[in-house]
């Protein structure tokens, strides 16, 4: 039997809304780095995986990293709120963006551009960090298996179960 | 590491304008990622993080102690990795303190306040830090340069010749050289355990004798940890006039403090510095600036003031010493006697607690109240106007502190309370070594022996 999906469409939602995005790795000597993620949205060919967009000269350690052993973190958090979520695979691998990821990045950027003025981060600083030449795009695939609210407070760090609501 | 890309570089990524990102890994390999509430610079190789909760993160450090952040400049938005190494962690102590005091900060600055208590500070050695590549706004544009006003301020503090004119010349050097609009020097009282305001700029009232305990607020706690206390956000827990409205509600200090005497302040300040003003190891004085902006003092000004502070320490202690030389300048010309017509002003004095009160109205207690009370009364009997600092030091009914009596700083103390109350009754210099009492009423002295209401 398989087990259920752990990207239910609530939390597929809540991943794929605009949010601010780290995306960890680890070698094999135990040492693990990040980027930061440039979007997310679910993988048209394959609803439990996610596309994970990012910048690739920024990328090259974790995509080095997860080439060699699949295993990823990935934090989402949502500015206003401070809810966070983080799904770890160990599946994740690097491919080639289509169309449509490359048509993603901008409106996605505009999304969290308009969130984080309402926080004051002023617009040239957010469209900065979220710079990323079509060239330069590169997309990490992953099928999440475990998620854990991280939410600040005493319960981050917690497993959720399949279907519970994102804290 | 590239020669130019250092941790005193970097600062600016180091004050919790932008989260920061730390992955670690477990033993078996899995990475984990989260938000960093706080990554604070300790030295140009180690770094602290906040520790807050018992999570993942903390489970993985403790057995791998490798882990990498990824940091940003608040202006640029240029991004560094640091790979780090997780050595240990502090539960008390200066550079706790810090910590707590900048997290809350953060805390109330992005909702979190109530939510983010600090456990611990973890620190980290840095063992490389690298830039990672993309796009970068310019740097803001540069502001006036520390290091010229901290030599001019250095230049004129090291002319003073008396603890006033010492004090007098910092205040005008913060305001002139640095720009700060808000400021106060307090000076420490080492056997109460509190500090009492001495000067302040910036303020409706100067708030001359008002106190604040070791401990409380921004400017308590970095007197009680002699380091400097910093936060560049509205907090509201450290802001000490709350704090210590806070404390006397709680009744126990009540009775010791002196609350008769308004704290000036910015009621919501969004960022502070206090900076222990120290000689060798003995606390002399803490200096407080606050302004209404926020992110107002950086790394770099806490520098600047820290290393003003340092020269301001010795200095006080000096001058405070030579104070006591008395050149027997002889006295000048007797002073027009008081108007014998007016009526008498009424000084009643408190000997349990020294307090003083001028025509019922509360000036001041504790040691300023004796040494008053005492002028007040050889004036009285003996018909004397000058004394000598030294023999005021001798005089045991002054009840000076045995060691570090400041009894030059109380003086200068007040000297100013009486001129902030335009008392008919005032201090001044008479030559070197020396004070006049100046009285435009004739006096008429109540010892009182109940506690005043």
């Amino acid at each position: 039997m398989t087990p259920p999906p752990v990207l239910t469409p609530a939390l597929a939602d809540f991943v794929t809304s605009h949010l601010s995005i780290h995306i960890a790795a680890s070698d094999a000597r135990g040492i693990a780095t990040l980027v930061r993620g440039l979007g997310c949205r679910r993988d048209p060919a394959d609803r439990d995986r996610l596309r994970l967009l990012v910048a690739g000269p920024q990328a090259e350690p974790v995509l080095r990293c997860l080439a060699a052993n699949g295993r990823i973190a990935a934090v989402f958090s949502e500015p206003e709120s401070h809810r966070t979520v983080q799904l770890k695979g160990r599946d994740a691998g690097p491919c080639a963006p289509d169309a449509a990821d490359a048509a993603f990045l901008a409106p996605y950027t505009d999304r969290l551009v308009a969130r984080l003025a309402t926080l004051g981060t002023p617009e040239p600083f957010v469209r900065t960090l979220l710079a990323c030449p079509v060239e330069d795009l590169r997309v990490i695939r992953f099928t999440p298996d475990e998620v854990f609210g991280q939410t600040p407070g005493p319960q981050a760090g917690q497993r959720l179960s399949a279907g519970s609501a994102v804290p | 590491m590239s020669p130019a890309l250092t941790l005193d570089t970097l600062r600016n990524c180091l004050e919790g304008i932008v989260p920061a990102g730390l992955a670690t890994c477990a033993p078996d390999g899995t990475p984990n990622v989260t938000y960093v509430s706080q990554l604070m610079y300790v030295d140009p190789e180690h770094v602290a993080l906040s520790f807050q909760f018992f999570n993942k993160t903390r489970e993985n450090i403790l057995a791998n102690p490798h882990a990498t952040v990824l940091m940003m400049d608040p202006d640029t938005a240029a991004r560094y990795r640091l790979s780090i190494r997780y050595l240990r962690t502090e539960t008390a102590g200066p550079l706790f303190e810090r910590m707590k005091a900048t997290l809350a900060g953060i805390a109330s600055h992005t909702g979190m306040a109530g939510v983010f208590r600090l456990r611990g500070a973890d620190i980290y050695r840095v063992l490389a830090i690298e830039a990672v590549p993309g796009r970068q706004l310019p740097p803001p544009v540069a502001r006036a340069p520390l290091l010229p006003a901290l030599r001019r301020s250095v230049d004129a503090l090291s002319r003073c010749r008396s603890l006033d004119q010492l004090i007098d010349t910092l205040a005008q050097c913060l305001e002139r050289q640095f720009g700060i609009d808000y400021q106060m020097l307090l000076m420490a009282d080492e056997a109460g355990h509190r500090l009492y305001i001495v000067a302040s700029r910036g303020y409706a009232s100067s708030g001359a004798g008002a106190e604040i305990p070791y401990g409380v607020g921004v400017i308590g706690v970095a007197a009680r940890e002699q380091a400097p206390i910093r936060i560049i956000f509205p907090a509201a827990e450290y802001a000490y006039s709350r704090a210590i409205r806070e404390q006397l509600e709680g009744g126990e200090l009540a009775e010791q403090l002196e609350a008769a005497i308004p704290l000036p302040g910015l009621p919501d300040p969004s960022s502070q510095l206090a900076v222990p003003v120290l000689a060798g190891d003995r606390l002399m004085a803490v200096l407080y600036v606050e302004s209404d902006q926020l992110c107002r003092f950086d790394y770099d000004m806490e520098d600047a003031l820290v290393a003003l502070c340092a020269l301001l320490g010795p200095s006080m202690c000096a001058l405070q010493s030579e104070a006591l030389d008395d050149d027997g300048t002889p006295a000048l010309p007797a002073q027009p006697p008081p108007d014998a017509a007016a009526p008498p002003l009424r000084v009643r004095y408190f000997d349990q607690d020294g307090s003083l009160f001028l025509d019922d109205t509360y000036l001041i207690k504790g040691v300023a109240g004796s040494i008053l009370w005492t002028l007040l009364q050889d004036h009285q009997m003996l018909g004397r106007c000058e004394f000598s600092k030294r023999e005021m030091r001798l005089d045991a009914r002054l009840r000076l502190p045995e060691v570090c009596d400041n009894l030059d700083a109380r003086l200068i103390l007040l000297s100013r309370r009486l001129e902030d109350r335009q008392a008919d009754l005032r201090i001044e210099k008479a030559g070197r070594g020396r004070i006049r009492l100046v009285l435009s009423r004739p006096v008429s002295l109540i010892a009182g022996s109940a506690q005043a209401a």
